[in-house]
């Protein structure tokens, strides 16, 4: 269980994090956190031989507040997201998830690109930024795009970056002055763990208490976060007294077709999506019909 | 002299029955324990282990060319290369009582067995690079259909090992006895359900591993191990390397736990010690812990076939336990011909039965091999314990009472199980007395209706156990205290122990103190050296306690009285109107006229003109114990669970374990040899499972996948200790094992209750929960 060698590039700009990417091609991988990619590697599950570490690039490591947005750099610590004040108040949902992932020395290395880039269909981030339409900042040769969340993530540890692409930042709108109520929820074997299943919701209610937006994303459902689009739509336009929300849970449950493995049979996970749906979405309402005087 | 039977101590025990300070803690909490993988050796090389990725197959060749090219390597050995330098692989229990099945080997060498068999052996400057040099080994399997599943092998016509014809690997039964069927055909009721547990682990924390260093000019061996059995390793090197044991050196400084998995020297350990003579560098082979999960042996997938006959009082008039194990492929040394007799001979346990038989079945697979693990007979437990609940279920009676109405009580002593065990000396009555108030059974059902009114399923479940402690045969029978108090007056004990976490150390030191007269700070315990230490069984088998215990006091006795006739001497007094306070010795009535017994220690080495006509100088004493018979120790369990109705995850809110070792020697140390036991069994019921495809690959093969307890899926447990003195010296019975023997069932049932349905088998992962509940109505 030792890693195969490896050299390690250390740039200190991200025009230096592309050339080094654009220069190794596909031998080259970024090490950010590395609580995902060492053990790979000691495994032997995976091997580069070039690692770029971007603990020394500029402008990676800051979470900043403007108008509508959080903009946090990709090489933000996990556990500074759990910490972060500007985060607990303006989007809390961000640390609650961040809470769920790992251990507190898990977090302590691990970084929310890491997480985001790694794209574990099993990982709460990559979830949170899909019910919360997060943009991803990414920088290439040919300069710098924006990849919306919707379509970022394409497949298990499958993302749209390309090889000589590094990202740079996440951007997460903030619902300030809105009735919105987030929340993230999931069940895993020890607390630590994987989730076996796990949902997010951001609902946000008009001044009559009326649902008119939802999000609702799950993790552990699928090859990479999943939208539940039928259910937010029944949700949509409609005030929270009037909706059988199990019913609504218990049905996009059934359409899902989650992993099957010892940890969890299929069954036993739609069993939890049913639960968890339905949790979140009482919870995000609930949380919204709270946040009145926002 | 008739001071070797002198009493333990003149005065009241200062030590025992105290949670003194452990000494192992210093220096383990401060992170300086010593462990093998702490120590480097000048010139030292590292091995590293190719293993066969399928479960059954020949190997066609081997090409190592590219592997011996690469830098920093060695030397490559196949099975080829060293397996002809192993002289005999034999554990000193197989020479003991023989075994069935292939002669192991230290490589595979024309077919592997397993997922995870060593093949081809690479030595390099480091890990690493011998790493490295595995991928570029060109090995070529022809594969052959595995056996995996022991419920079906016996059908099966592929063979683990086709030279054996059979893939049963030994069967035991017990006498027919005419009077067990009248009994079972006579029945009022008959209760029969087939028990089953899955496959989980040993997993020390410290891996296995091992530095190896041969010195050509003297012909040694010196090896740093993480052992259980310091002496066992280096009896078993005699064998393997054909040179005497006097030239072999095995050092265990710490190690980090075991729990039966370093009691027997690993084919690894093998190929290394061969290697390391052969090329003459000293060799470290640290097993990772991938390799631990998938080759360091295993344990506990088996099953029982239970039938209870009851009267109309439900009292049990016979018993039949049929139990099958699976024993992988390649099973520890020795141990594929008689493990499961014990399950067979356990299984009445706590309780009153007339009749009883067994039969037992061992059965290979190609899964990795079994190998003890904490308790390797308690499928006698989990089975009876599971069925007490299932058999109170399906008759309409409670739990508490059926136990009640057929458990042997004190008023029963001495006594004789069916299966010929003799239990004395037990309060095995009274422990379930105890756990019931304690826990408050009545008052827990009143509270179980009402949590069932408001949607919470709440169980309790009780487990009952006798455990036969320092009861293996062999050199585990006996067992070695050397003592020998220096000229300073401070006391080194030397004790064949393993010391792997049990407080040896500790323990070992009070009882001397107290026996000797003298500070605990002043006592210091060794083992784990084999140059340093007398032979001696080492750790396993809750033995310590009962075994280096009474060597202890056997050795201290002896040499108290030496230093009593010696005392007198200078005194001018009779020894019997002497005592010892504190290192004092003193006429009994004049304790101002004294010596101190850095004195007459000093005296006995410093000064032989004036020692008594014809007393030896020096104060050294030494003896062996040999066990008389299985000392049993009794305990029951019990627990409280909470199923979540959404999630399926289970919670223990509490556990509660009244056990009775007798005579206490270190509270603290009791307790932490239960709670380790007690937390294997939340882990093997709730999270453990070893598992394979129907390949044979095995699925949990890192810590993510193969769900070990934290701390947060642990309650505080409780305990309330009984002391029913054995009849050995000092008392003690062992504890070592009870702890993960009687939890498993304790918490099976307590989630049987909270669900109010059978469950006779595991884990209860919350899928595996989800998918039982959803199967099937209570039978």
């Amino acid at each position: 269980m030792k890693c195969a060698p490896f050299r390690v590039e250390l740039p200190s700009t991200v025009d230096e994090v592309v050339a080094a990417l654009v220069e190794h091609g596909e031998d080259a991988k970024i090490l950010a956190g590395g609580q995902s990619l060492i053990p790979m590697l000691a495994m032997r599950l995976a091997r580069f031989d070039v690692l770029i570490d971007v603990h020394h690039v500029d402008g990676l490591a800051s979470i900043q507040l403007d108008q509508n947005t959080i903009r946090i750099g990709s090489r933000v610590r996990q556990s500074e997201i759990e910490r972060s004040d500007v985060i607990k108040r303006h989007l809390p949902v961000l640390a609650e998830a961040t809470a769920l992932i790992g251990h507190f020395q898990i977090r302590n290395r691990g970084t929310i690109g890491g997480s985001l880039v790694h794209a574990d269909p099993a990982a709460e981030y990559p979830a949170v930024a899909l019910a919360l339409g997060a943009t991803f900042e990414v920088t290439g040769p040919a300069g710098t795009r924006v990849i919306p969340a919707a379509d970022f993530f394409l497949g298990y540890w499958t993302t749209a970056l390309t090889d000589d692409e590094v990202l740079v930042a996440i951007h997460f709108p903030i619902p300030e002055g809105k009735r919105v109520g987030m929340t993230v929820k999931e069940v895993a074997r020890r607390h630590g763990d994987f989730a076996l299943a796990g949902a997010v919701a951001s609902i946000g209610l008009d001044p009559s208490g009326a649902i008119v937006e939802t999000a609702i994303a799950l993790f552990s459902a699928a090859d990479q976060p999943l939208r539940l689009t039928e259910m937010e739509a029944a949700l949509t336009g409609h005030s929270p007294d009037s909706l059988d929300i199990p019913a609504l849970s218990a049905a996009a449950a059934a359409g899902l077709a989650p992993g099957d493995d010892l940890h969890g049979s299929a069954d036993f996970r739609r069993h939890l999506f049913r639960h968890l749906i339905a949790d979140v979405a009482a919870e995000a309402i609930t949380r919204a019909q709270e946040a009145t005087n926002v | 002299m008739s001071a070797t039977t002198s009493p333990p101590a003149g005065a009241t025990p200062r030590y025992i029955g105290q949670a003194v300070a452990r000494k192992e803690d210093p220096r383990l909490l401060t992170g300086q324990g010593e462990y093998v993988d702490d120590l480097s050796l000048q010139g030292m090389l590292h091995v590293a282990f190719a293993r066969s990725p399928h479960a059954s197959a020949l190997i066609r060749s081997i090409d190592a060319s590219a592997a011996k090219e690469l830098e920093g390597v060695r030397a490559v050995l196949t099975g080829a290369d060293l397996n002809g330098d192993a002289h005999e692989m034999k554990s000193s229990y197989e020479v003991l009582i023989g075994s069935v099945g292939p002669v192991l080997e230290p490589l595979a060498s024309a077919r592997v067995k397993y997922v995870g068999d060593p093949v081809v052996m690479v030595i390099a400057e480091s890990r690493a690079i011998a790493e490295d040099a595995i991928e570029l080994l060109e090995i070529e399997y022809d594969p052959q259909t595995p056996v995996i599943g022991y419920e079906t092998s016996l059908a099966n016509e592929t063979l683990v090992h086709p030279e054996m014809k059979t893939n049963l690997a030994s069967v035991l039964t017990s006498e027919p006895d005419p009077a067990l069927d009248r009994a079972f055909a006579n029945a009022v009721h008959i209760v029969q359900e087939t028990i089953r547990q899955h496959r989980y682990i040993n997993v020390p924390m410290e891996t296995r591993g091992l530095i190896a260093s041969w010195h050509s000019g003297r012909g040694e061996m010196t090896f740093y191990s993480a052992t259980q059995l310091p002496n066992e390793f280096r009896t078993f090197t005699t064998r393997l390397l054909a040179i005497p044991e006097n030239k072999i050196r095995v050092i265990a400084r710490d190690v980090g736990g075991g729990f039966g998995q370093k009691a027997f020297v690993g084919r690894e350990e093998a190929a290394v010690l061969l290697a390391a003579k052969r090329i003459g560098r000293p060799l470290k082979w640290i097993e990772d812990r991938w390799e631990n999960l998938v080759s360091a042996n295993h344990a506990r997938e088996e099953l029982v076939h239970v039938r209870i006959a009851f009267d109309a009082d439900y009292r049990i008039t016979a018993v039949f336990c049929d139990h099958e194990e699976d024993i992988g492929a390649l099973p520890a040394s020795g141990t594929s011909l008689t493990t499961g007799q014990m399950v067979g001979m356990m299984f009445p346990g706590p309780y009153k039965i007339p009749h009883a038989g067994y039969s037992t079945k061992m059965i290979w697979t190609n899964t990795c091999g079994r190998l003890p693990y904490r308790g390797p007979w308690m499928m006698e437990t989990v089975a009876r314990e599971i069925m007490i609940d299932i058999a109170a279920r399906r008759l309409g009676i409670d739990a508490l009472e059926l136990r009640r109405r057929n458990t042997i009580t004190e008023a029963d002593m001495p006594y004789t199980s069916a299966t010929g065990m003799s239990y004395d000396r037990l309060s095995i009555d009274r422990t379930l007395e105890k756990v019931a108030a304690g826990i408050d059974f009545e008052a827990f059902r009143i509270e179980q209706g009402e949590a069932r009114a408001a949607g919470r399923l709440i169980g309790i479940g009780l487990s009952h156990l006798v455990e036969p402690t320092a009861a293996a045969g062999g050199s585990f029978g006996i067992e070695v205290a050397n003592i020998r108090m220096q000229p300073s007056g401070y006391v080194d004990v030397y004790v064949g122990t393993g010391n792997h976490g049990q407080g040896t150390e500790t323990t070992m030191a009070q009882i001397v103190a107290d026996t000797l007269g003298i500070e605990y700070e002043k006592v210091f315990v060794h083992d784990g050296d084999t140059d340093m230490v007398p032979f001696g069984g080492g750790s396993g088998a809750s033995r310590t306690a009962v075994l280096a215990g009474a060597a202890c006091h056997a050795a201290g006795a002896e040499l108290r009285g030496k230093i009593v006739q010696l005392a007198a001497h200078y005194l001018e007094a009779a020894p019997e109107d002497l005592e010892i306070n504190s290192g004092k010795i003193s006429v009994r009535g004049t304790p101002t006229h004294f010596l101190e017994m850095t004195e007459v220690a000093f005296k006995a080495y410093n000064d032989s003109p004036s020692l008594p006509p014809g007393m030896s100088p020096g104060l050294e004493a030494t003896a062996r114990h040999a066990a008389d018979g299985i000392t049993f120790a009794n305990a029951t369990h019990a627990c409280i669970v909470e199923v979540d109705p959404k999630t399926y995850r289970v919670k223990v809110l509490r556990y509660l374990v009244s056990s009775d070792c007798g005579v206490v020697i270190n509270p603290a140390v009791v307790e932490g040899q239960i709670a380790g036991g007690v937390i294997q069994g939340i882990g093997g019921v709730l999270f453990e499972h070893f598992a394979y495809d129907e390949n044979g690959n095995p699925l949990t093969t890192t810590f993510m996948d193969y769900l070990l307890p934290t701390a947060a899926d642990v309650p505080t447990i409780e305990y309330a200790h009984l002391e029913t003195p054995a009849k050995g010296p000092g008392g003690y019975k062992g504890v070592g094992e009870g702890g993960a023997i009687a939890s498993p069932p304790a918490i099976v049932n307590a989630v049987a209750d909270a669900l109010g349905m059978d469950l006779p088998s595991q884990p209860l992962s919350p899928s595996l929960l989800f998918a039982m509940v959803n199967r099937a109505p209570t039978s």
